[in-house]
């Protein structure tokens, strides 16, 4: 199973700079993300690596094949790659049926018939679409289409698939089924995936490892709870977790306490974490604030969102506005009055970088 | 640039090996020492089909009969003459004309000093010509366009003079195709401007008004009238057009300019059309100072031709009494061709030349800025 | 860092963004299309620019006392700076004032008349939907002269004109209509504007029916009344379409010439485009500045167009989700309007076919009792002996007239698969390539020659092959039919392939399929009706095309058109009539085929 590597690899369209310098280390069987914001340049990441796309800049090589290098002239078109790609709309052609989408592939790499029909038959079933054999893609809900669109790629046995936001135009429940049906694909097929979405859910639950790109920089590549838990950078905590993190002004000081708002606490880094002064961002995520009569810090409900399974709540407590999730079925008075503490996890962000220079926690924080 | 295109085109040229001009020249020259029989046999050697474009639609039938005679293939393509003009500077190769009969001397001056075509008169009717219709062009027969009225209602426009043309009253009865799509119409204009033909005009003027002309702005009474003249007119679309529609009973008050030879049409009503010249001459009296115009059609060699002597036979079997059948069988054509006679009821030719305004091809090739005047007075 | 590496590794590099460049289909097609319209579009531009220059031999080289050859300013000083004998009021600026009224009168009907039955049609629940919207192309399918002739012959009268016959209007209803209104300004731009009116029909349409039904239901739940909807929100919506249809049309109508010929000429009524044909016989230089002038209006239009279709205001892509539109109920009004527009389709679109067939069999002119009436011109033998006029067959029993059907057809077929498929080739090109500079350059050059007038596109080209001696005849025909018709073509092929995401053809990328199978087995079966359309519609024009043909039909070889012409202008009105029906019927039977057979209409064409 091929390792995909991208070494300093850059697309320009024009002056506008899609990726930048980008180097990347894609292990084999591995289920990769690229996420990021629209226009971030994941899609074209994606698209370069299949050889749809051709980098300005850089080498990529999957497996022990270099498939391009700009500066030896290689580029070796999509069809030499041995990749499957699954289109966002999912790119079905209408004028065909289903088993004529799966099989005009297999077709072309001078298949004979009967292997196609073994194979094609094969997918059909092993997606469940075995009774739309015949049918125009017209004729096809958004999730059967998908599944066609899925079976298509997957039928000469691709060994790197390509995803490119593949789950976006179906609903709510039927993303959810798909999500397990991909992860347990993955697995059954035994291959590489690299899969582009905007969607830090879908990153955080399918991925061995998420690529976070903003305006074509790469902003972290870690495994999805290594970057829920640390996050390189503002940017990438903000963009993981939902409820997203909370972002709170503070100042830290060479005497290792932090001060926010009308707080202050002492702030526990790392070994060795060496405080000195300086403006600093403090990222807590919301489920690390508590709400409850255990509470030490006095604060007024501002408005209220239960889901049932949890309840998100907005806080007022002095200068500061901060998220709180409760892992219950409560809900909470608007205006009300509650107590809150901070727990675990604190990270501090460098506010002239937004660079993470500590991940520590606050040692009971206090009015001053 | 362009030094290299036009050496890439001189090059295509020579690979594309058009017949040269100076070859054609030579082949006439030695076509106009030949007797029939050898003039026949020349002709019968070359191959493939003998092209010939004309400005007369009766150009189909002689052709069939040509082609009848000699059993050599003919096609035969009635156009324009702007057309033909336009083909010979294009066309080249086999599909080409190899003969053409076309009319506006002026023209044909400069197409022959272009080398576009090649003058060739055939042994055979040599001595039947005048020189005049011999140089610098065959004349294969004039035709002749006549002031022609429509001889009902109680104001028929019986001319007797062509001043009449100009009163207040006649505005919107005259008919005339547009000088600037047919050349002979406008060359015809351009003649009234000569001196010959101004100080007729002027002598007409004192005929009809009683006192000598007064100039005005205008430089002769050729100008003068012209102007006047094209105030009154309405322009037709073709000549055809125009003797339909004067001939119509609606059509009461009207007079037409156009070709005699129209008269023959089934589609014109020719018991309602009266000939100004005919009925003058029945009457004995004459159009003052002309009753219409009258201009050659040429018979001419393509100098690309790709088959020369058959060409000249074409000419040489046109100039026959047998040729010209085709147009001789009706009035409004004539032969120069002293031995062929006119119809019946027709005038001679020599009738025709006296009192008809004729094309001089030199005073039309120097007068464009007359051509302004006239498109001028087109417009108003 | 890039001085560092050897130059090896910089010419490899070089190598290999050139190789894998053109690896892409698209980047070749655009580059052959940039190189090929180069030499077929800006190389006759030129060629004219330095015939604007150059004395010609013969009239030219005299009037201007110069010898042949040379390079002189003389054609621009006389056309426009001529005081003598109104020289330039004459030549120029008049025609050119009475184009311009003509041209942009013509538009305005057009959109006018195109835009009300569009939104009628796509808009209301008017009756008859069915019956109009297919009528309604046929004007356009019509060669324009045959309307401009069937006005003549319906309208003139003893008061007007020739003032010597009456038409139908008059001799059997007993109405004479004013001067005005049978010749000159009024009925030219009338004629062009029917004729052009498809195209608005079409553009205008086909957003109309796109347009989402909640841009008009926001403002109607906001208390908009209809009216100021229809003001306010509907038409800044199709005022691209509207614009794309003042190009179309007003390029169009500024190289009509048989209309103004035919409408004009009578009450001395002349455009630009009739000046520049009597100019090209003796002064072509002058001739071809009026050429120049002409695209110079053409460019700027297009300009502005794309100035605005570019510009942030643009609802081209408005395309609805919501299915349900909203249709207008026209009440009360419902049958009088439909009723008017059915009867005012029947007057453009039937009667004049009806016209021709009687002038077709009447011997006499204005006479239509029965024992005026025969099937000579059609079907008569030993003519010339019983009637003396034209052709000795009638037109079916004559082979000429086979003959130049054949040609046309042939000419028609060859020029609609050549055209079509580059007009595929080119918008596969373009939109997969869209917003390279590349791109930009072959879309434009494709639409270029729209704005060339016909006649002098011909006139370029004719120049052109007297010094290409294996460049003549049905190849010379073929090649600048095609180019002429290329921006039919590529303009619904850009859109076919626009509405294609790029994705479709990818995931054939992907799996190895060639280029060709993709083009044939997955591009071209989407979208069959659109690309055919492309095919049809440079097919139909060809088939009524006079103008860019008459001076390069080989003399042997005619064309129907160039032979209605001929027989037209020598007042062979009846040969001229049969023949015209002949090429109506044809082109209409062809419409209808493909249409049943293939599902490509004319619209899809134009509208993409």
């Amino acid at each position: 199973m091929p390792e995909i590597i991208l070494k300093n690899v850059t697309k320009k369209f024009g002056k506008f700079v899609a990726v930048d310098h980008l180097d990347l280390r894609i292990e084999s069987n591995a289920f990769i993300t690229l996420l990021g914001p629209s226009g971030c340049g994941k899609t074209t990441t994606l698209r370069m690596i299949a050889g749809l796309e051709t980098p300005t800049e850089g080498t990529i090589s999957i497996g022990d094949r270099v498939v391009f290098d700009a500066d030896r002239g290689i580029n070796l078109p999509p069809n030499k790659r041995d990749v499957g790609f699954l289109f966002q709309n999912y790119a079905l052609w209408p004028h065909m049926t289903v088993y004529q989408n799966i099989a005009f592939g297999l077709e072309n790499l001078k298949w004979d018939k009967q292997r196609i029909g073994n194979r094609v038959r094969e997918l059909l079933e092993m997606l469940h679409i075995e009774s739309f054999e015949k049918r125009y893609p017209s004729e096809l809900s958004g999730g059967q289409q998908q599944r066609v669109a899925i079976a298509r790629t997957l039928a000469p046995g691709p060994k790197v698939l390509f995803m490119d936001e593949p789950l976006s135009n179906l609903d709510a429940k039927l993303r959810m089924d798909m999500r397990t049906e991909l992860k347990r694909l993955h697995r059954d097929t035994d291959s590489t995936f690299v899969y582009v979405t905007h969607d830090q859910l879908e990153a955080m639950t399918l991925s061995t490892r998420v690529c976070i790109m903003e305006t074509g920089v790469l902003q972290q590549y870690a495994p999805p709870l290594e970057m829920y838990s640390d996050p390189a950078n503002l940017f990438v905590a903000g963009f993981m977790g939902s409820p997203t993190m909370n972002f709170i002004d503070g100042r830290l000081h060479a005497d290792g306490t932090v001060s926010f708002g009308h707080l202050a606490a002492s702030f526990k880094g790392p070994d060795g974490f060496v405080p000195e002064e300086k403006d600093i961002i403090l990222g807590i995520r919301p489920e690390y604030i508590h709400i409850g009569p255990d509470g030490e810090l006095p604060a007024t409900v501002y408005s209220t969102l239960p889901s049932g399974m949890e309840t998100t709540v907005r806080l007022e407590a002095d200068s500061l506005a901060l998220t709180a999730v409760v892992f219950d079925d409560v809900d909470y008075p608007v205006d009300s009055k509650v107590l809150y503490s901070f727990r675990k996890a604190a990270i501090l962000f460098d506010k002239a970088s937004g660079k993470n220079f500590a991940r520590g926690s606050l040692d009971r924080p206090h009015a001053v | 640039m362009r030094k290299l295109l036009s050496v890439v085109l001189a090059l295509m040229l020579v690979l594309g090996s058009v017949p040269a001009f100076a070859d054609i020249a030579a082949d006439i020259e030695a076509g106009q020492g030949l007797t029939h029989e050898e003039l026949v046999e020349k002709a019968l050697a070359e191959s493939g089909t003998f092209v010939v474009y004309g400005n007369t639609s009766r150009i189909a039938t002689a052709a069939e009969d040509f082609a009848a005679l000699y059993g050599i293939p003919t096609e035969s393509n009635n156009l324009k003459d702007q057309e033909i003009y336009t083909k010979l500077r294009s066309e080249t190769g086999s599909s080409a004309a190899d003969m053409v009969m076309i009319q506006d001397g002026a023209q044909l001056t400069d197409a022959i000093d272009e080398g576009l075509v090649l003058n060739f008169v055939p042994a055979s009717v040599k001595d039947l010509l005048d020189e005049a219709d011999q140089q610098p062009a065959l004349v294969h027969q004039y035709i002749n366009k006549l002031f022609i009225y429509n001889n009902l209602g109680d104001q028929v426009p019986a001319i007797r003079n062509v001043w009449e043309l100009t009163a207040p009253e006649m505005k919107g009865n005259v008919i005339f195709k547009n000088p600037e799509s047919e050349k002979v119409n406008m060359n015809f204009l351009v003649m009234c401007t000569k001196d010959e033909w101004a100080d007729k005009l002027a002598a007409a003027y004192e005929l009809w008004k009683g006192e000598p002309i007064s100039l005005g702005e205008y430089k002769n009474a050729g100008y003068k009238w012209v102007a006047e003249f094209l105030a009154n007119v309405t322009f037709g679309k073709s000549d055809t057009t125009i003797a339909e529609e004067v001939s119509q009973e609606t059509a009461a008050g009207k007079i037409g300019l156009f070709v005699l030879s129209k008269l023959r049409s089934s589609s014109v009503l020719t018991d309602n059309l009266t000939v100004a010249q005919y009925d003058g001459y029945q009457n004995s009296y004459s159009v003052e100072p002309f009753a219409g115009f009258m201009y050659p059609m040429y018979t001419m060699i393509n100098s690309k031709a790709t088959r020369p002597y058959t060409g000249m036979l074409f000419i040489e079997y046109l100039m026959t009494q047998e040729g010209f059948q085709p147009w001789g069988k009706s009035i409004g054509a004539y032969s120069p061709n002293a031995s062929i006679p006119v119809n019946e009821g027709d005038l001679s030719i020599d009738v025709w030349k006296a009192s008809l305004v004729m094309e001089d091809a030199a005073y039309i090739l120097e007068s464009f800025e007359v051509e302004d005047f006239i498109l001028q007075h087109c417009q108003k | 860092m890039d001085q560092a590496k050897p130059a090896k590794s910089r010419a490899l590099r070089v190598l290999g963004q050139i190789r894998s460049w053109l690896s892409q289909p698209s980047n070749i097609i655009l580059l052959f299309f940039l190189i090929a319209l180069t030499v077929l579009t800006l190389y006759p531009l030129l060629s004219m620019l330095t015939e604007t220059f150059t004395i010609h031999t013969g009239r030219e080289a005299r009037a201007a006392r110069l010898t042949a050859g040379t390079l002189s300013m003389y054609h621009f000083e006389r056309l426009f700076a001529t005081a003598e004998n109104d020289y330039s009021w004459i030549q120029f600026y008049q025609p050119l004032l009475n184009t311009l009224l003509v041209s942009i009168a013509a538009s305005l009907i057009a959109i006018f008349f195109g835009g009300t039955v569009a939104f009628l049609v796509t808009r209301t629940d008017l009756k008859y939907k069915k019956f109009v919207s297919g009528v309604f192309t046929f004007p356009y399918i019509m060669p324009a002269w045959t309307l401009a002739l069937f006005w003549e012959t319906f309208f003139k009268n003893v008061h007007i004109g020739l003032k010597t016959s009456n038409g139908i209007m008059a001799s059997v209803f007993g109405v004479y209509m004013p001067e005005w209104f049978v010749y000159g300004a009024f009925p030219i731009a009338l004629v062009l504007g029917l004729h052009y009116a498809p195209f608005a029909y079409i553009l205008i349409g086909g957003i109309l029916r796109n347009m989402d039904a909640n841009l008009e239901e926001a403002a109607t739940i906001l208390k908009t009344s209809r009216g100021r909807v229809i003001w306010k929100i509907t038409l800044p919506i199709v005022k691209p379409a509207m614009l794309s249809t003042l190009l179309l049309v007003f390029a169009s109508s500024m190289s009509a010439y048989s209309v103004p010929v035919f409408l004009g000429s009578p009450v001395r009524f002349y455009v630009l485009s009739t000046k520049m044909k009597s100019l090209m016989d003796s002064y072509p230089g002058q001739a071809y500045i009026i050429v120049g002038v002409m695209i110079l209006f053409g460019v700027s239009i297009l300009l502005l167009n794309q100035k605005v279709t570019n510009s942030r205001k643009q609802f081209t892509t408005v395309t609805g989700k919501s299915g349900q539109i909203s249709k207008i109920r026209l009440r009360k009004a419902n049958r009088p309007i439909a009723v008017l527009l059915v009867i005012l389709l029947l007057l453009f679109a039937v009667v004049p076919l009806i016209t021709f067939a009687m002038e077709s069999v009447i011997i006499k002119a204005g006479d239509y009792s029965l024992k005026n009436m025969t099937l000579d011109f059609w079907i008569g033998t030993h003519l010339e002996e019983r009637l003396d006029q034209g052709d000795s067959t009638g037109i079916l029993l004559n082979p000429k007239v086979w003959n130049a059907l054949g040609f046309s057809l042939a000419l028609a077929v060859t020029c609609a698969l050549v055209a079509g498929t580059c007009g595929i080739l080119v918008g596969y090109g373009v939109a997969r390539k869209r917003g390279t500079r590349l791109a930009g350059w072959v879309n434009s050059l494709s639409f270029f020659p729209y704005l060339m007038p016909s006649l002098a596109f011909g006139a370029i080209y004719l120049a052109m092959s007297s010094r290409i001696p294996w460049l003549r005849g049905f190849l010379l025909l073929s090649l600048v039919g095609s180019v002429k018709y290329l921006p039919f073509a590529s303009r619904s092929g850009v859109n076919a392939m626009l509405q294609l995401s790029g994705e479709i053809e990818e995931a054939a990328v992907i799996t190895g399929v060639p280029w060709w199978k993709r083009m044939l087995r997955v591009l071209f079966p989407i979208q069959k009706s659109s690309f055919l359309s492309g095919y049809l519609l440079p097919l139909v024009s060809c088939m009524r095309e006079l103008s860019l043909f008459v001076l390069l039909v080989p003399t042997s070889n005619t064309i129907l058109t160039t032979m209605l012409m001929q027989y037209s202008e020598k007042g062979w009105a009846q040969f001229g009539n049969a023949i015209n029906l002949l090429i109506i019927l044809v082109v209409l039977l062809i419409n209808y085929l493909v249409n049943k057979l293939t599902g490509a209409s004319i619209d899809k064409g134009v509208g993409g």
